[in-house]
Formats: C-alpha cells, sequence, structure tokens
C-alpha cells in the first residue's frame, strides 16, 4: 500500500470536513434560533477538529503542516466535494447539506474505525461519537420541518431536489479506489452510497419529503480532481487572508 | 460575555408606595441577609422591571457582540486560532441563551425580548457600535473587552437575584480561556514581527476610546442608583468598575512596550487611583442613540436574521401547547 | 438596490438591502416552549438542573440541551421535560422542611406509575435528582415521598415530574460525550505564554 492512495483518501476527507467546518460557521451569531445556532457552531468546530486530525496523519505521511496544506493551497489543489463548498443559503439549504453530508460522514468513519490502517482506525474510532451526535441533530431537525408547516415542507423539498445532485458528488470513485478496497482500508465510495441511501429514506420516510430518484439525476463530480465551482477560490482566500500576510510569523 | 455599562431608568421612587409595606420590608431583609431572590418570591414590580433590562441588555450585548468577533472566524490564521476563536464565539451565543433565560424566570417571553432589541427599543454594549478592521483589532475585543466585561460580571455575580447569578456563575466557567486566549493572542503578535506589532498598536489607538466608554458613564453625571444599590441590583459604581479595569491592564499593556493614546493617563501614586483624560460623554450618547459607525449594520444583520429564521421558528412552534414562564 | 457594505465578508454575502425598512416587529407565533434540562456530571453523581432550552419536542430539547449545557468538563447523561409538566411545591424558609408543610391529598386516584423527585436544599442553588417511587398522581407522589422519604436536613422546594414525561438520554449514548475532555484549546490552560513574555521582556530591557 502506498502513500499515494492513502492521502488521496484522507486529503478528501480532510478538505470535505474543513470546507464545510468553514461554511458551517459562517451560521454563528445570525442563526434561525439561539439554540440552533450553538449546535451548530458545535458541530462546524468538530468538523474543523476532525480536518485538522486528518491533517495531522497526512504530515506524518510526509506531507507539509496543518497550517500550511490547509491556508496555502489554491482551489484547484483541494479534493474537496463541490457540495461543500457552496454558500450557505439560507437555513433550508443549510440544514439539507448538514443531512445529507453527515450520514455520509457517519458511515464513512465506522468503516474507517474498522481500516486496517492503524492510524486512520484510531481517529475514526476516537471521533466517531461526534459524528452520531451529529446525526442525531440532522435528524431531529428534518423530522420536525420536514412535516411541520406547508412552508417548511416545500423549503425543505426544493433544498433537497437542489441538493441531491451535489451530494452524489461526494462520492465520486478515485483511480486508487480498487487498492484501498482490497487493502482493506475501508470498504469504498459505491459502498457508503448504498447505505447512505437506505439511512436517509428511512428518516425522509418520517416526514412529508420525498426523496428524488438518485438514478435519474447527474451526480455534480469533478471536486475530487480539484475541479471546483466558483466559489471556492474566494472562501480559500478569505480563510488564508490573514495567515498568508506572514506564513512564517506566530500568530 | 460582554456585559458592560448598563443604561438604568431613573428608578421612579414613588412607584414604590404602592406596593405592600410589610412585604417590601421582608423582601429587603432577605437581600441584606445575603440570600438570593427566586422567581417565585415576592418583589416590587421595580425590582422586576429594572432587572429585567438589565439582564435582557447584557443577553443582548453577548448576541450582538458576536458579530464583530465572528467576522473573524473564516479569516483567523491557522487552526489553533480558529478553534479557539469559534469556541469563543460559540460560547458567547450560548451566555445569551442563558441571560435570556435568566430574565425570562421574571416574566417577559424571549421572543419579545428579542422584538425589543430590533425595534431599537432595548439597548445593547456601545463597544459593539464600532468596527473590527484587522485581525489585531478582534485580538483587542478578546483580550480587552472581555476583561472589562469579566470586572462588571464578577460584581454583579454577587447580586440578589438567583436565576442571574446563576447564569454568571455558568458564564464565568466557560469564560476561563476566553481572557488567555486573548492575552495569548496579543503576546504573539507583540513578540512577533514589526508589522504585526503595528497592527495592534493602530487597534489599540482605535478601540481605546471606546474602552473608556465601556464602563458608562462617570459616576458624576450618571443615573441615581442607591434603591438599586441597595438591592443588589447594581453592584458597583461605574468609576469603581473602570477603576478596577486601569488597575489590573494597563501595566499589561505597557508591558507589551504598546503605548495608550491619552497622554493624562497615569496612576496616582498616593491616591491609588488612575487619572486620564475624561472621554467625551457626548460622543457616547451620540453612539449609543444610533450615530455609531457601525449601528445600522449591526441591527440590520440581527433583523435580517430574525427574518430569514422565522419560517424556521414557525416550524418548531408546538401547536398543541402554550409557553409558561420558565422555572428557576 | 444596493446591498448593505460591510467589513464582513459574510455580512457582505448575506446581501442585506442597505435601504429597507427591516422588520421591527415579530409574530406572535414565534415564541416556542420552554424545558427544564437536568445534567449528569459522571456516573457517580446525580442528575442536576442546569437551565432551560426553547425547542419544539423533547427529542430537539435534547439536542439543543447536549450543546448548551455539556460543552465543558465531563457528562453522562441529559433529562429533559417540558416545563409545564414539572410541578412545584412552595418554598419554605429557615430549617423547615416543605415536606412538613405537606397535607394528605383528596384525589388519591390514579394508574400507579414512576415519578422523579428533584430537591432544592439551599436558596440559591439548583435541584438535584434524589430519585423516584410511585404514586397515583404528582399530589400522591408527595404524599408518600413525605412518609417514606428520611431525610437528614430540610428541603426548601421539591419538583415531581413523571418519568414518562421525561426524556432520559443516557445508558448507550456515552459516546457522544468522549472527547470532551481532549477539547483543550477551550480550557485556560492551554493558553501558557509566560515564556513567551518573559523572553520579550528581557530583550526590551537589553534594547534599554
Amino acid at each position: 500500500m502506498s502513500d499515494i492512495e492513502l492521502k488521496d483518501l484522507l486529503y478528501k476527507v480532510a478538505d470535505d470536513q474543513l470546507i464545510l467546518g468553514h461554511r458551517n460557521s459562517e451560521w454563528t451569531g445570525i442563526g434561525p434560533l439561539l439554540e440552533e445556532d450553538i449546535a451548530f457552531s458545535s458541530m462546524a468546530q468538530d468538523k474543523v477538529g476532525h480536518s485538522l486530525a486528518f491533517y495531522n496523519l497526512l504530515h506524518q505521511l510526509g506531507e507539509s503542516e496543518p497550517d500550511i496544506v490547509a491556508f496555502t493551497r489554491n482551489a484547484e489543489q483541494f479534493h474537496n466535494s463541490k457540495f461543500v463548498e457552496l454558500p450557505i443559503g439560507e437555513y433550508d439549504f443549510s440544514l439539507i447539506r448538514h443531512f445529507l453530508f453527515d450520514h455520509a460522514e457517519l458511515i464513512r468513519f465506522e468503516m474507517l474505525s474498522n481500516s486496517s490502517h492503524e492510524g486512520i482506525a484510531k481517529i475514526a474510532k476516537k471521533l466517531k461519537g461526534e459524528v452520531k451526535y451529529h446525526v442525531i441533530h440532522a435528524d431531529s431537525m428534518i423530522k420536525q420541518l420536514g412535516s411541520s408547516t406547508t412552508e417548511s415542507i416545500e423549503r425543505m423539498q426544493k433544498a433537497l431536489n437542489f441538493a441531491m445532485p451535489y451530494a452524489l458528488g461526494l462520492f465520486e470513485v478515485s483511480e486508487y479506489e480498487e487498492k484501498l478496497i482490497s487493502n482493506r482500508i475501508y470498504a469504498g465510495e459505491v459502498a457508503i452510497k448504498d447505505r447512505w441511501i437506505g439511512d436517509i429514506q428511512e428518516i425522509i420516510m418520517k416526514t412529508s419529503l420525498e426523496l428524488p430518484d438518485t438514478k435519474i439525476l447527474t451526480p455534480e463530480y469533478g471536486g475530487r480532481k480539484g475541479e471546483h465551482t466558483e466559489h471556492l477560490q474566494p472562501l480559500l482566500e478569505e480563510m488564508s487572508a490573514v495567515f498568508r500576510e506572514d506564513p512564517t510569523a506566530d500568530w | 460575555m460582554y456585559g458592560s455599562a448598563q443604561i438604568f431608568d431613573t428608578p421612579k421612587l414613588k412607584e414604590l408606595e404602592n406596593e405592600d409595606p410589610v412585604k417590601l420590608a421582608e423582601f429587603e431583609a432577605r437581600i441584606e441577609r445575603g440570600e438570593k431572590i427566586e422567581p417565585t418570591d415576592w418583589m416590587p414590580k421595580m425590582y422586576r422591571k429594572q432587572l429585567i433590562r438589565m439582564i435582557e441588555q447584557h443577553a443582548h450585548s453577548e448576541i450582538i457582540g458576536a458579530l464583530p468577533e465572528g467576522t473573524w472566524i473564516t479569516r483567523a490564521p491557522g487552526f489553533k486560532r480558529k478553534m479557539a476563536l469559534m469556541a469563543k464565539v460559540q460560547d458567547e451565543v450560548g451566555h445569551a441563551q442563558l441571560l435570556y433565560s435568566a430574565a425570562e424566570t421574571l416574566g417577559k417571553p424571549r421572543e419579545q425580548m428579542i422584538e425589543d432589541l430590533i425595534s431599537g427599543k432595548s439597548k445593547y454594549s456601545n463597544i459593539f457600535n464600532y468596527p473590527t478592521f484587522t485581525w489585531a483589532d478582534s485580538c483587542f475585543i478578546s483580550w480587552l473587552v472581555d476583561a472589562g466585561a469579566i470586572v462588571n460580571q464578577l460584581a454583579n455575580a454577587k447580586g440578589s437575584y438567583g436565576p442571574y447569578c446563576r447564569a454568571l456563575d455558568r458564564i464565568c466557567a466557560e469564560e476561563a480561556f476566553h481572557l488567555k486566549y486573548g492575552h495569548h493572542c496579543v503576546i504573539s503578535l507583540a513578540t512577533g514581527t514589526e508589522k504585526q506589532r503595528q497592527m495592534f498598536q493602530e487597534a489599540l489607538n482605535r478601540w481605546w476610546p471606546p474602552m473608556m466608554h465601556f464602563f458608562g458613564p462617570s459616576d458624576k453625571i450618571s443615573v441615581h442608583s442607591e434603591i438599586l444599590m441597595k438591592w443588589k441590583v447594581k453592584m458597583a459604581s461605574n468609576d469603581a468598575m473602570r477603576q478596577q479595569f486601569l488597575d489590573m491592564y494597563v501595566p499589561k499593556i505597557w508591558e507589551l512596550g504598546f503605548t495608550i493614546p491619552d497622554q493624562n493617563l497615569k496612576k496616582n501614586e498616593e491616591s491609588g487611583e488612575w487619572e486620564y483624560t475624561e472621554p467625551d460623554w457626548d460622543e457616547f450618547k451620540r453612539v449609543i442613540n444610533g450615530d455609531g459607525p457601525c449601528n445600522t449594520e449591526r441591527l440590520a444583520v440581527r433583523k435580517t436574521a430574525e427574518e430569514r429564521g422565522a419560517w424556521v421558528r414557525r416550524a418548531l412552534k408546538n401547536p398543541k401547547s402554550a409557553y409558561v414562564t420558565p422555572l428557576a | 438596490m444596493s446591498a448593505l457594505k460591510s467589513l464582513d465578508p459574510r455580512v457582505a454575502r448575506l446581501n442585506i438591502p442597505s435601504e429597507i425598512e427591516l422588520i421591527t416587529e415579530k409574530e406572535e407565533q414565534d415564541q416556542l416552549n420552554t424545558y427544564q434540562v437536568f445534567r449528569q456530571m459522571n456516573l457517580k453523581r446525580p442528575f442536576e438542573h442546569v437551565g432551560i432550552v426553547h425547542a419544539a419536542n423533547l427529542e430537539l430539547a435534547f439536542t439543543f440541551a447536549k450543546e448548551q449545557y455539556s460543552r465543558r468538563q465531563t457528562c453522562s447523561g441529559i433529562w429533559v421535560v417540558e416545563t409545564e409538566k414539572v410541578k412545584t411545591t412552595d418554598f419554605t424558609e429557615d430549617q423547615e422542611s416543605i415536606y412538613s408543610k405537606i397535607e394528605e391529598p383528596e384525589n388519591k386516584k390514579g394508574q400507579m406509575e414512576e415519578f422523579d423527585f428533584f430537591h432544592l436544599d439551599k436558596r440559591g442553588k439548583q435541584h438535584v435528582h434524589i430519585g423516584s417511587m410511585k404514586a397515583e398522581n404528582h399530589e400522591m407522589a408527595l404524599w408518600r415521598a413525605k412518609q417514606e422519604l428520611e431525610l437528614d436536613k430540610p428541603v426548601y422546594n421539591v419538583w415531581v415530574v413523571k418519568s414518562e414525561d421525561l426524556l432520559k438520554v443516557e445508558e448507550g449514548f456515552q459516546d457522544i460525550w468522549d472527547t470532551l475532555p481532549d477539547k483543550r484549546y477551550r480550557e485556560a490552560v492551554d493558553y501558557k505564554a509566560g515564556d513567551k513574555l518573559k523572553e520579550f521582556k528581557e530583550r526590551m530591557n537589553q534594547a534599554k
């Protein structure tokens, strides 16, 4: 198992967490309800913390330090999915994104907890409890907002329809997939996707929402290969604005 | 943790004449004994009204204060600062929730308090009507504005109203790292590159005047609040808190080699009091009444958040049960 | 219509109209109900009242309470109950226990079910869970407690809650609090700058 396959996996996992963590942090102070504001900020913090854990592992594998890796790369060097870089929009979109992403993330973490790579398994086992809470939160909110007022049902359905093709982009298969699976690093993107559809359907069934038919949607791929929307570069510039003023300085 | 000078109504002592003198005496005796007043206890209307106002303002300050600092989360340089700042700003929102909850026990629903904030009826700490231009501005707030708030808060934690005191205790416990984090950030700037030092010095020049306003108008031109002191609603005079702040933090600023933009600032070794140029209280009044650099923006953001989030709250409302005043 | 200009990039992204009359009033329907929250620091300690959350239902109340009331230290469980479902007694003064004021209720009817009790043993503190017992209704629960509890200290105030009204999140969920002790960046001890400061002061002194 050479490092290149591992790094590819770790970068996409960490980059997703870093970017989504930043997007979700944009709600701090302007959420629709104080309690929700607090919960969402916590989860954003968790995500950034998760990305740090994985960047640290990458550093052990020879990549640069986390601060450099996170705050000096440009858009085409990032391997996050297009889904996570989209602007926060209104709360319906952000919640749907949280719901769709975190269900996939929990499955991913469960698989990585059983990885043949000790370092990965250790991190995943440790942080899994946090993602478990993220899913609890997402499910509670989706169940409520997806069944409550006509207005909320309409909004959530619209957001779900819009988000689905992007969510499918999470499962873009990498060129190293076969190797990663045969080396038992994890069971692969297709396996995650299959379980994921079942998991989210289970929750959606408890609401008045309908899950779009994933078979007829075109997934928004490209993110894993460094092809991004126009939203990523400005976000990266913002994230690194102060850091880049002097990357050698101690802030 | 952004509680600062509260704006009190001039207590209308005439209102007290309508209160039951026996109950009033018992109430005041309890406070004198150092016991806490709890939500179900009898209390004079004025006490309830002033407390609601004070706690509510404190809560508004927390949620508005989250804005000038929150803007730096995405831009925070490096993981360490970013995680800390995310946690800190989240705490501030959490503190708003704790404080609104304490005020709610006095009978005013939270959404009504928020309405008063967005309508402009209720005030919040004036210092947040100023903009954060650089990372160093954010560090100033994290260190010195928090420091000021802690001076205020430690005094209020010894007040008479149980739920407020308990909220403050909880806030203090979470705050422990805010001040250290802020100081740590400033030390990094001070001991860093010339550019970093300059960034902070400029921030300090900008923020010093609003910081001198932070504890409210000087005692000699302040509202008379003897009864509020007696009832342990107001715990210390504005000047006393300002002196405490200066005594604790001016030396710490000077030891980092920064200059404070007030040539008259010095400690009178005989009296032990700090002397300083009298702050411009007209400017303070102007800004707090709406004419500051960021007032419009702060309220506009808050109103937008309320408006765009209304559909969520409507969807969360349980039509089967009615709101009741929370306990304790 | 132009958008509100701001130094804050995310505010700029919100596209707030700069010249529009924004709401100054909220709808009446906005106000959510409150839920009382109890937290258990670790398995050796009882559940204690910590505050409230606004929420739509018990599940959401727990979800919110977990972040608001267990962000620090440790936690092994959280209970939530609608404020309305908490029955309270009066307060007493001095050394008198509120139980001495409990009278035999007239209404002894009801199915026997479990009730949880929370005691306040000092003004200024918060209620602590002391246990549960079966009774026909809330008043009978207090009456039975009066007969059966052996109290060595006076109790100022009691909250009685039907156990089924409480959502208890504990066993099987402890892993969501696993990483709490690791979040050192939220602790003051993680911010040591003594050495840096000392070295800086020495440099300044040398320069003089």
